[in-house]
C-alpha cells in the first residue's frame, strides 16, 4: 500500500500539548483491548474474524487493528447505540443470528464454513447480504441488508477509524487538547499535522 | 461578507488632523494672514537661534533609536505572523530582512556622532520605506482576493493592512534622521524645505493614528474583553492631536502636555507587552501550549510600535525647540 | 477509576456541593432541598430549555431543583479528545425507530449530561426568521406560534449575551439585530469554500454565529480550534449550558441532581401535579414540588408525560388534545461532499464556521419551509459513517475513499420539515433498565419534505461544483434536531401548552424545551429554545406576582 503521510504517527504526539492525560488514558485502554472473545462463541468468532477481514482489509506489513476484539468488547460491555430499527432485534441477538445465518448461507452455497472460503467468495456473499439477497431461514425476521447496514458496517468500521493507525493512514490530526490548530486556511498545515508526500 | 466596515477609522483620522489644524489656527496671532499663521508654511529663516551641529546630531540619534525600535517591533511581529503564514509567499521574508538591516543601521546611527548623513543608512532606510509600501500593497491584494473582499471578517483575519506601515515609519523616521543630521553648520535642519522638527512631528501624528487604527481593529476583534484594551485607542489619539498641533503651531512653546502624552504612549507600548504576555498565558494551555498561543494569542511584539513613534515625537519636539523657526 | 468513570458511577452533586466545571477536582457550594420539602419548581432536564429556566427562576427567588439523567462533568478533566469515547455524552439507552424514514437516534439529536445536548452541540446559534412565528398566516404552512417575533427578538438578545455568542459584525439576513458580544471566528478552509461557492451562486454568506468565545470570557479561554466541538469541549471555550446557566443557577441557590432519572410525575387528588418519582443512587425517590417543568426534549418529554398516565389522565398528562407525542419534527440534514485538489483539513476548528441562509429568506420556490447550509468538518468515525451509508462502500474501496480525508469538503443543510401528526413518539412494550417503557419513534418524510431536500441537494451540489470540487456525492439520508411533541398554541384543542409553556390541562405542569415548537424553521433550534425558556421564566414571575401560579 502507499504511505500518503510518510513518517506521520499520531502516537508520536502523545507527550506534546496535543494530548492531555484523559486522552492518553482512553487511547491506552483502546490499544489494550482483550484479544480473546468474551461474548462470541468459537464458531461465531471465526466467522466474525473473516467478516472483519473483508469489510476492512488491512495491510500485511503491520499488525492488524484487532477489529473482532472491538466488536466483541462492544457487545460484552453492552454499549448501545441509542436507537434500534424496529425490524432489528437487540444488537446481541442480531449479531449471533446474523453470523450464524451468514455461515449457513456459506454452507448452502459452497458447502463450507464462511471463514474457510476464498476472499472473493466471501465478498460475493457479503455483497449479497448488502443487497438483501440472502434468504436462509436462519435470518428469521431480520432483514439481512439492515443487519449489514446497521450492525456489520458501523460496528466494524467505527472501531477501525477510532484507532490511531487509521488516523495515520488518512492524515487526521488525532487528539487535540489543550493544543488545537493555528493555520486554518486551504493548503495550510501546522508543524504538528501530517505532511503529505507530494510524490504520491 | 459580514458587513462592510464603516468609514469610522477614516473619519477618526481625519477628525484628528482637523482638530490639530484647528488648534493651530486658534492662535493668538489671529490678525496675520492665514499662510503666515501656520508656521510650517513659512520659509525657514536664519533669524532664530542658530545652534551648532551637535544638537542636530543629538536629535538625529534620537530618531535613529525611534527607527530602530520600530524596526525591532516589525522584525519580531512579522517574524511571528509570517511564520504563522508558513512563508507561503517568498516575499514574506522581505520585511524581516529589511527590519534587520534597519535595526543594524539604527544602532550604527546611534553610535555615530558625525554630523553627516551616511550613504548605507540612507539606502537601508529608503529600502525599509519601500519594502513597507510594497508590503502594504501585498496585504491589500491578499484581503481583496478573499471571499467577501474588504469586510470586517477579512480585516480581522486577512493580512493586516496597517502592519506594514510600521516598516514605512521606521524607514521614514530613519531617512528623516539622516536629513536632520546632515545640516550645514549654522543652518536649521529642513526636510524638503520644511523645518525638520515639524516634518517629523507630522509624520509621528500620522503614524500614531495608523498604529492606533490597527490596535483598535484587533482589540475590536477581541471584543475589548479587558478594559485596558481601550488604552491604545484612548492615549495615542490625544498624543496624535497634540503632536499634530505642535507640527503646525508655534515652535517656542514648552508643550509639556504633549510630552506627557507622548511619554504615556511610550510607556503604554511597553505595558502592552506585559498585557499581551498575560493574554498568552490566559489562552488554553497557557505558555505550555506556546506553539499555538504565541501565534493565536495577542501579538507580544506589536505594542512597542507606539513606543517607537512616541520617541520620534519627542525627538521632533526637541528639534523644534533647538531650531525655532518663528 | 478515572474522573469520567466517577461521574458516571455515582452522583456528584451531593452533600451541599457540585462540581466546579472550571477547575479540576474542585467544587462549588450548592443549596440542597429535602425530598419532603415542597420546592417551588422541579425542572426535569438541564439542557437548552431547562438550564436557563432553572437559573432565572432561582435568580428570581424561587426554590428550584433541576434533575438530569446524565452525569455532571468537569470538561477540563473528564473530556478526552476522542470521538468514540465521547459518545458517553449521548442518550444511548435503547429507543425503537420505525416509519418510512426511521430517525437515527443516539447521536447529535440527543444528550445525557448536565447541560443536555448543548455539551456536544455544534454551537450554531441562529435566530428564527420572524415570519416563522406565524408560518400559517404569513407563509401558508404549518401552524402559528402564540408568540410575537418582536418580543422574541428581545429574548434572543438576552440569550446571545448570556451565551457570549461570537458572530459577524453585521448579520446579512432578517431584521436588524444588536451586535454579537464577541467577534466571529476565523474561517477554516471548509468555510472559505462555502463562501466562494455562495459568491459564485450570487448568494450572501456569513461567518456563523457560534456559542464559543473568540476572546477570553470569565474563566473560558478563547477557542483553540481543536475541532472536537461535537464531542464535548475540553477547554470550556464552548458556552454550553454546563458552563453558563448551570453555574448561574447554583450561585442563585438552585439545586442540581445529576444521575437522576425521572420516571413518573405524581398527580394529586386535586388533579394537580405534586412532585416527581426519580431514580438516583440505586433506588426510587420522590421529590415534592409545587410545579413541575418537563424539559427533556422531544422524545423524553412526551415519554414522561405519557408514562405518567393515571386513572384520571388515562392518555397521559396534559394530553386532552391527544397531541402529546404527535407532530414530531426533525430537520433534514442532508449533505453534498466532494474532493478538492487543495488540502482542506476540515477537522480543524468548529465544524460550521460559515453559513448561507439564502433559502430561508427567499420565498420563490416550489415548496414550503426553508433551509440553510453550513460548512462541515466530520472526524474520521463520522466520515466513515457517511462514506458507508451514502455510498455503500466497504472493503478496499472504502479504504481507498477514506485516504482522501484531508482533501474532502462538504456542505450540510439544516432544513425545515413540516409537522405531521403521523410522526410521533409512543410507548413501546419493551422496558428499559429502570423498568420504564421505552420510546418508539415513528417518522416518515412528507412530499414537501422530499421536495425541499431535493432542492437543497441540487443547490449545494452547484455550490461545490463552482469551487472545483470533484468526485461529488450526496448524503441523502440524515436528520438532526428534534421538535414538536408538545406544541404550544392558543387553543387547548390543538396544542399542549400555551404561550407561557404552561400545559392547558394541569396548571402547575409546564413544558420548556424544543417539544413546544409548532414548526421547526430552517435553522438550528437551540437559541430559540433558550430564548423561550428565558421568556417562560419572566412569565412565571409575572404570573406569580399576580398570584396566578
Amino acid at each position: 500500500m502507499t504511505d500518503r503521510y510518510p513518517g506521520y504517527d499520531v502516537m508520536a504526539k502523545r507527550w506534546t500539548p496535543s494530548w492531555n492525560e484523559q486522552t492518553r488514558r482512553v487511547v491506552d485502554q483502546r490499544l489494550a483491548v482483550l484479544r480473546e472473545p468474551r461474548f462470541f462463541s468459537g464458531a461465531e468468532w471465526r466467522t466474525l474474524n473473516a467478516v472483519c477481514a473483508r469489510i476492512m482489509p488491512q495491510p500485511k506489513d503491520r499488525p492488524p487493528v484487532p477489529l473482532p476484539a472491538y466488536v466483541d468488547e462492544k457487545l460484552h460491555m453492552r454499549r448501545l447505540d441509542g436507537y434500534r430499527y424496529a425490524q432489528l432485534p437487540p444488537q446481541d441477538v442480531a449479531w449471533r443470528r446474523g453470523l450464524a445465518a451468514l455461515d449457513d448461507e456459506s454452507r448452502a452455497v459452497h458447502g463450507a464454513a464462511f471463514h474457510t472460503l476464498a476472499s472473493d467468495q466471501q465478498d460475493t456473499l457479503l455483497g449479497r447480504m448488502q443487497r438483501g439477497e440472502l434468504t436462509s431461514v436462519a435470518w428469521g425476521d431480520m432483514p439481512c441488508q439492515l443487519f449489514f447496514e446497521h450492525r456489520v458496517i458501523p460496528d466494524i468500521t467505527h472501531a477501525y477509524y477510532a484507532h490511531p493507525l487509521a488516523w495515520n493512514e488518512i492524515g487526521f490530526g488525532g487528539p487535540a487538547s489543550p493544543r488545537g490548530y493555528v493555520r486554518m486556511g486551504l493548503d495550510r498545515r501546522d508543524p504538528w499535522e501530517a505532511a503529505a508526500d507530494r510524490g504520491v | 461578507m459580514s458587513g462592510r466596515p464603516s468609514h469610522s477609522a477614516l473619519g477618526l483620522s481625519s477628525a484628528v488632523l482637523l482638530a490639530a489644524a484647528a488648534l493651530a489656527l486658534v492662535d493668538r496671532h489671529a490678525a496675520r494672514p492665514w499662510r503666515a499663521r501656520i508656521p510650517a508654511l513659512r520659509k525657514p529663516t536664519l533669524r532664530g537661534k542658530v545652534t551648532d551641529a551637535t544638537a542636530a546630531v543629538r536629535a538625529a540619534r534620537r530618531m535613529n533609536r525611534a527607527a530602530g525600535l520600530l524596526a525591532g517591533s516589525v522584525l519580531a511581529d512579522s517574524a511571528v505572523e509570517h511564520y504563522r503564514g508558513s512563508f507561503h509567499n517568498k516575499a514574506m521574508i522581505a520585511p524581516l530582512a529589511s527590519a534587520i538591516f534597519s535595526l543594524a543601521v539604527s544602532a550604527h546611527g546611534n553610535a555615530d556622532k558625525r554630523p553627516v548623513a551616511h550613504r548605507a543608512r540612507d539606502v537601508v532606510y529608503s529600502g525599509a520605506f519601500f519594502t513597507g509600501l510594497l508590503g502594504a500593497g501585498f496585504h491589500l491584494f491578499n484581503v481583496s482576493k478573499r471571499p467577501g473582499g474588504f469586510c470586517w471578517q477579512n480585516l480581522f483575519y486577512g493580512a493586516p493592512l496597517l502592519a506594514p506601515a510600521a516598516l514605512i515609519l521606521s524607514g521614514a523616521t530613519g531617512f528623516l534622521s539622516e536629513r536632520v543630521r546632515d545640516t550645514l553648520p549654522g543652518r536649521s535642519p529642513t526636510i524638503a524645505g520644511i523645518p525638520a522638527g515639524r516634518a517629523v512631528a507630522a509624520a509621528t501624528a500620522l503614524g500614531l493614528i495608523g498604529t492606533m487604527g490597527e490596535a483598535g481593529l484587533l482589540h475590536f476583534r477581541g471584543a475589548y474583553h479587558n478594559p485596558f484594551m481601550y488604552a491604545p485607542v484612548s492615549i495615542p489619539p490625544v498624543a496624535a492631536v497634540l503632536i499634530g498641533h505642535a507640527a503646525l503651531g508655534r515652535a517656542r512653546e514648552r508643550r509639556w502636555v504633549t510630552r506627557l502624552f507622548l511619554r504615556l504612549s511610550a510607556a503604554m507600548g511597553f505595558a502592552g507587552v506585559g498585557f499581551h504576555i498575560f493574554g498568552v498565558a490566559r489562552n488554553m494551555g497557557g505558555w505550555r501550549n506556546w506553539s499555538q498561543n504565541l501565534l493565536n494569542g495577542p501579538p507580544i511584539p506589536a505594542p512597542p510600535s507606539f513606543t517607537g513613534l512616541a520617541l520620534a515625537g519627542l525627538a521632533a519636539l526637541g528639534l523644534m525647540e533647538d531650531h525655532p523657526d518663528d | 477509576m478515572s474522573t469520567r468513570d466517577e461521574a458516571r458511577a455515582a452522583p456528584r452533586a451531593i452533600n451541599g456541593r457540585a462540581p466546579d466545571v472550571f477547575r479540576r477536582g474542585e467544587w462549588v457550594p450548592m443549596r440542597e432541598h429535602a425530598e419532603e420539602e415542597e420546592v417551588d419548581f422541579v425542572v426535569v432536564g438541564t439542557g437548552a430549555g431547562g438550564a436557563p429556566l432553572i437559573a432565572r427562576l432561582a435568580e428570581s427567588g424561587f426554590s428550584v431543583v433541576g434533575m438530569d439523567a446524565g452525569p455532571y462533568f468537569r470538561p477540563l478533566e473528564d473530556f478526552a479528545s476522542d470521538e468514540r469515547e465521547q459518545e458517553q455524552l449521548y442518550w444511548l439507552d435503547e429507543r425503537i425507530c420505525d416509519g418510512a424514514n426511521p430517525i437515527v437516534m443516539g447521536g447529535k439529536n440527543s444528550g445525557q449530561a448536565v447541560g443536555g445536548s448543548t455539551v456536544h452541540f455544534a454551537m450554531v446559534s441562529l435566530r428564527f426568521r420572524p415570519e416563522w412565528f406565524k408560518s400559517r398566516s404569513a407563509l401558508g404552512y404549518g401552524a402559528d406560534w402564540p408568540l410575537d417575533w418582536r418580543e422574541m427578538w428581545g429574548y434572543y438578545q438576552i440569550a446571545e449575551q448570556a451565551l457570549s455568542i461570537s458572530g459577524p459584525v453585521r448579520y446579512p439576513w432578517g431584521p436588524r439585530r444588536p451586535r454579537y458580544p464577541y467577534r466571529a471566528h476565523e474561517l477554516n478552509g471548509a468555510a472559505e469554500l462555502l463562501a466562494r461557492g455562495a459568491e459564485a451562486l450570487g448568494m450572501k454568506w456569513t461567518a456563523t454565529p457560534l456559542a464559543t468565545v473568540s476572546a477570553p470570557h470569565g474563566r473560558s479561554p478563547p477557542c483553540v480550534y481543536r475541532g472536537f466541538c461535537r464531542f464535548g469541549c475540553s477547554t470550556n471555550a464552548k458556552q454550553s449550558q454546563l458552563v453558563t446557566f448551570i453555574p448561574r443557577a447554583l450561585a442563585a441557590g438552585a439545586e442540581i441532581r445529576d444521575l437522576a432519572m425521572v420516571g413518573r410525575i405524581e398527580v394529586g387528588a386535586n388533579g394537580r401535579v405534586s412532585g416527581v418519582h426519580y431514580h438516583r443512587d440505586g433506588r426510587w425517590r420522590f421529590q415534592k414540588a409545587r410545579n413541575v417543568v418537563v424539559a427533556g426534549y422531544a422524545i423524553e418529554t412526551p415519554r414522561l408525560l405519557l408514562a405518567s398516565a393515571t386513572d384520571r389522565y388515562r392518555q397521559g398528562l396534559a394530553n386532552s388534545s391527544g397531541l402529546v407525542g404527535k407532530n414530531l419534527m426533525t430537520q433534514s440534514n442532508q449533505a453534498v461532499f466532494g474532493r478538492m485538489a487543495q488540502e482542506v483539513r476540515w477537522y480543524k476548528g468548529p465544524p460550521s464556521l460559515a453559513i448561507t441562509e439564502h433559502w430561508n429568506y427567499e420565498d420563490r420556490k416550489e415548496f414550503f419551509g426553508g433551509y440553510c447550509w453550513m460548512a462541515q468538518g466530520p472526524l474520521p468515525v463520522e466520515w466513515v459513517t457517511i462514506q458507508t451509508s451514502s455510498r455503500g462502500l466497504w472493503g478496499q474501496a472504502l479504504r481507498d475513499a477514506m485516504e482522501h480525508y484531508i482533501h474532502q469538503v462538504g456542505l450540510k443543510m439544516v432544513g425545515e420539515m413540516l409537522p405531521d401528526e403521523r410522526n410521533r413518539v409512543t410507548l413501546a412494550d419493551e422496558k428499559d433498565q429502570y423498568g420504564l417503557p421505552i420510546a418508539r419513534i415513528t417518522y416518515s418524510w412528507g412530499e414537501n419534505d422530499k421536495a425541499l431536500i431535493q432542492h437543497a441537494l441540487g443547490q449545494m451540489q452547484m455550490s461545490l461544483e463552482a469551487v472545483g470540487a470533484t468526485d461529488i456525492f450526496r448524503q441523502e439520508d440524515d436528520t438532526n434536531h428534534l421538535a414538536g411533541t408538545a406544541r404550544m398554541g392558543s387553543d387547548p384543542s390543538s396544542s399542549v401548552v400555551n404561550a407561557d409553556c404552561r400545559t392547558w390541562d394541569i396548571p402547575n405542569l409546564w413544558v420548556c424545551d424544543g417539544s413546544v415548537f409548532p414548526t421547526t424553521g430552517g435553522v438550528n433550534p437551540s437559541l430559540t429554545i433558550t430564548s423561550i425558556a428565558l421568556r417562560t421564566a419572566d412569565r412565571i414571575c409575572a404570573l406569580a406576582a399576580r398570584g396566578e401560579l
